[in-house]
């Protein structure tokens, strides 16, 4: 198990690895974070000034060389714009990106298994129907387009939550709602899917015959047959919450890496994107790990090795 | 009533109206507010503060400068210093407002207005470390100043400036803590109305009323700023009581109830093609482009009440605006001079049907895609053979600045360019008019001879060089054409009094607030 756990950490740390090197270069070939603060008629004179200050004057790969020496000691550099260490920054946004996922990754799993489920086993009738419509249209409802249409109706017309910000508990349905939304379309059509297969497979007809309720064969048999794919997809939506729920941080100012990633992205601000890179890698890493050790706890079928 | 004259008197009215609120203004209160912002700011240091995000929370609420623009007139006017005098070609002298004190309680002294300016000058250093002040680019080259005693402070210039102390009034002032470091300030310190709370990065700042401040003591108590990118969540949170002022509200969200303000900056939407390259280096193809825009139906269809047909590169609160040229001499719509134009042009082998850029960028101003598509259509109508380019910012300004590369295609450049300064020196000199300017698409020795005869020159003379220099720049040489003034668009909450100004772009002074109820 300890030799598992290494190996997928030193994999997923080579990936983090390569992935800032691109990064590095790549952010680098789109500009100056000096030619979008400064006005339009500042003098070269002066835009070397910025530059000296902030080592931007450096050949590249001096640059590079002095971010990957000080990276391994956890020193990111201090950001550009916000005047402190690129790492905290990145660090800071993580807890409202952690919990908006696993709320919204809760609230997805719980409903799209119920319809799933229930779809499954009214298969081709008119529930079954409805449902599958449903959550086709929650699944391809552009996020932008259902977060402003949310906060007109539940916030400006309906007065029941706030537009935006993330100040009390009620500002996170709307944010929770806009995430959970693409999700809870797709789970359902999986665990719909691979509830029909289980439910077709030959373990289920012999509880049948052997008298076993229909709730019981459901949820005690074949839901936990079903569960690897269902495990499988929600991972994979998971790590991209992690990633950055980027429509939440635009439209609903919500806090997070990826509000994070999108302002070091426009204000060329490369020590947080780097530091957000690296932070983002590390928590899809774990996440993926936890995955898989989920896997192996759901079912013992799966071979370590 | 046209648009145009409907906000003039709107503007009357609010003017009016400013008067009467100040007479009536105003017990300190214990309310507080909220500003939502488009942006968040990257600085709070009194040397950054001329970026909009940064200046529309510092200044004239945590910092103040040594003179200040009128947002009525233009005028230069007393803040921290109470009066100056050049006392000779190169030196200038400050009398400093007495019993200033800084939020911290520490006096405002010569000494301290000396090391603001020194430590925001270009290359400036504190201990061997260099500061990268983002206003240093209100000063071409290096001044010095000194403090002569405690209230006089003396600016010496490395050549002759008649506008320094307009300069001085993008240098604000903190405390003197602040300026013995090369390190940006987080906490600022000044001399204004509101004094820092505190700063959650990417959530809110919030200031609170200065008690020990030295003029009248403001109605609001607290203030607290938030950001919110998209326009129609800034305006859906004054209607819910969220904000009470939310800025850069888009058209299609503004009310006609009254909480809707308009305000005009001096900002003007341009196309500036580049005469360096072809098509456009006969200026009769230039002048075509002119001609070929049809900015009365662009601006009304597209802009609404964000905009006004505009023909100069200057608002006229700046000395270089020419009054009355809409009228009598701009190169208005008129297709078929512009057809002519080109004829003759191509006659002398131009080739005018050369394909080049219209070079935009998304976020140029609200709405700006549907101008630019409008415009590449009447260039196309009469002759011409544009290919939009829509750019990211830094892609954009390789089109805007020179040098431009040998191989970089014939480009108009479509800009929004601001001066709130009210002199046009910061337009012109360096940037858009000179051979040798920044951002110049055109080199014509008289507009040079005029622009930095201007430089020198004060007053009548001044504005009257720079309108000469601006007159060639439009008719002859027709390298930034005007297309339209923006308007800008403002929401408030109920009960809250605030009449936007030409400075409000940059500026927003919750001093300058008032509550109705």
């Amino acid at each position: 198990m300890l030799a598992f756990i290494r190996g997928r950490l030193l994999s997923g740390l080579l990936t983090v690895f390569g992935v800032v090197v691109l990064v590095f270069f790549l952010a680098r070939l789109t500009g100056s974070p000096i030619d979008l603060f400064f006005p339009e008629g500042a003098t070269p004179a002066q835009l070397d000034s910025f530059s000296r200050a902030y080592g931007l004057d450096r050949p590249l790969i001096e640059q590079f060389w002095v971010f990957l020496s000080n990276a391994v000691r956890g020193d990111f550099g201090m950001s550009v714009w916000q005047q402190r260490p690129a790492l905290q920054a990145a660090l800071s946004e993580m807890p409202a990106t952690l919990l908006l996922t696993l709320i919204a990754m809760t609230v997805s799993v719980v409903i799209a298994v119920i319809l799933g489920t229930v779809a499954a086993a009214f298969r081709f009738r008119l529930v079954d129907r409805v449902i599958t419509i449903v959550t086709l249209i929650t699944g391809s409802i552009p996020a932008f387009w259902f977060a402003l249409v949310s906060i007109l109706i539940f916030a400006i017309v309906y007065r029941l939550v706030p537009t935006s910000g993330a100040g009390n508990w009620q500002s996170w349905i709307l944010p929770v709602a806009t995430v959970s939304l693409g999700p809870i379309g797709v789970l359902t059509q999986v665990t719909r899917g691979a509830m029909i297969e289980v439910l077709s497979s030959g373990f289920v007809r012999n509880a049948r015959a052997r008298g076993f309720g229909s709730t019981r064969i459901l949820y005690r048999h074949a839901l936990r047959n079903a569960a690897l794919p269902i495990i499988a997809v929600a991972g994979d939506i998971a790590a991209s919450m992690v990633n950055g729920a980027v429509i939440v941080s635009v439209v609903f100012a919500f806090p997070g890496i990826g509000k994070a990633i999108i302002g070091a992205v426009l204000a060329r601000d490369f020590p947080v994107l780097q530091a957000c890179i690296v932070v983002v890698g590390v928590a899809v890493i774990l996440l993926n790990l936890i995955i898989d050790l989920i896997y192996v706890v759901v079912d013992p079928r799966v071979r370590l090795s | 009533m046209n648009i145009s004259a409907g906000l003039k008197a709107l503007g009357l009215a609010a003017l009016l109206s400013t008067a009467m609120v100040h007479v009536a203004m105003a017990e300190p209160t214990d309310r507080g507010i909220t500003v939502a912002l488009a942006v968040e700011l990257d600085s709070l240091d009194a040397c950054d503060t001329q970026p909009a995000q940064n200046a529309n929370i510092a200044r004239g609420n945590i910092y103040e400068s040594l003179t200040h623009v009128s947002p009525v007139d233009g005028k230069l006017e007393p803040l921290l210093a109470l009066s100056w005098e050049q006392v000779d070609e190169l030196t200038w002298e400050f009398k400093l407002r007495p019993d200033v004190k800084f939020h911290d309680g520490s006096p405002f002294t010569a000494e301290v207005a000396a090391a603001n300016i020194n430590r925001s000058q270009p290359g400036a250093e504190i201990d061997g470390q260099e500061i990268a002040c983002l206003n240093l680019t209100q000063f071409p080259e290096a001044v010095k100043a000194e403090a002569v005693d405690e209230l006089t402070l003396r600016v010496t210039t490395p050549k002759v400036d008649p506008i320094l102390p307009l300069r001085l009034s993008y240098a604000d002032i903190g405390n003197l803590a602040t300026q013995q470091t090369a390190q940006k300030s987080l906490s600022p310190v000044g001399t204004g109305p509101y004094q820092f709370v505190e700063r959650i990065q990417g959530e809110h700042v919030k200031l609170t009323r200065f008690d020990g401040y030295w003029g009248e003591i403001p109605a609001v108590k607290d203030v607290t700023y938030v950001y919110r990118a998209e326009a129609s969540v800034r305006a859906g949170m004054i209607e819910t009581g969220e904000a009470q002022l939310a800025t850069a509200i888009s058209a299609q969200d503004a009310t006609d109830d009254g909480r809707t303000v308009t305000y005009k900056d001096n900002r003007i939407v341009i196309a500036r093609p580049n005469s360096f390259k072809e098509p456009f280096k006969d200026p009769r193809v230039r002048q075509a482009v002119s001609h070929a825009i049809d900015r009365d139906t662009i601006v009304t269809a597209l802009m609404g009440i964000g905009g006004n047909p505009w023909y100069q590169m200057l608002g006229p609160q700046v000395n270089g605006y020419i009054p009355g040229f809409d009228e009598t001499d701009a190169l208005r719509f008129d297709p078929e001079k512009a057809k002519e134009l080109l004829a003759a042009a191509k006659a002398d082998g131009a080739p005018v049907d050369q394909e080049f850029v219209l070079v935009t960028r998304p976020d140029l101003f609200p709405g700006s895609d549907e101008v630019v598509q409008a415009i590449a259509q009447n260039l196309q109508s009469v002759g011409l053979n544009p290919r939009i380019l829509s750019l990211e910012n830094t892609a954009w300004r390789t089109y805007l600045r020179q040098p431009f590369p040998e191989e970089q295609e014939g480009s108009i450049v479509m800009l929004s360019h601001d001066n709130t300064s009210g002199d046009a020196t910061f337009s012109f000199s360096g940037n858009y008019a000179t051979c040798e300017g920044r951002n110049s698409a055109t080199c014509n020795p008289e507009i040079d001879r005029l622009v930095f005869a201007a430089d020198a020159a004060q007053g009548e003379e001044r504005a009257s060089l720079y309108q000469q220099a601006a007159r060639i720049m439009y008719t002859q040489e027709s390298t930034m054409i005007g297309i339209a003034e923006q308007v800008r668009l403002m929401m408030l909450g109920e009960g809250i009094q605030y009449e936007p100004n030409p400075l409000s772009g940059i500026e927003i002074r919750i001093a300058d607030i008032t509550f109705s109820d």
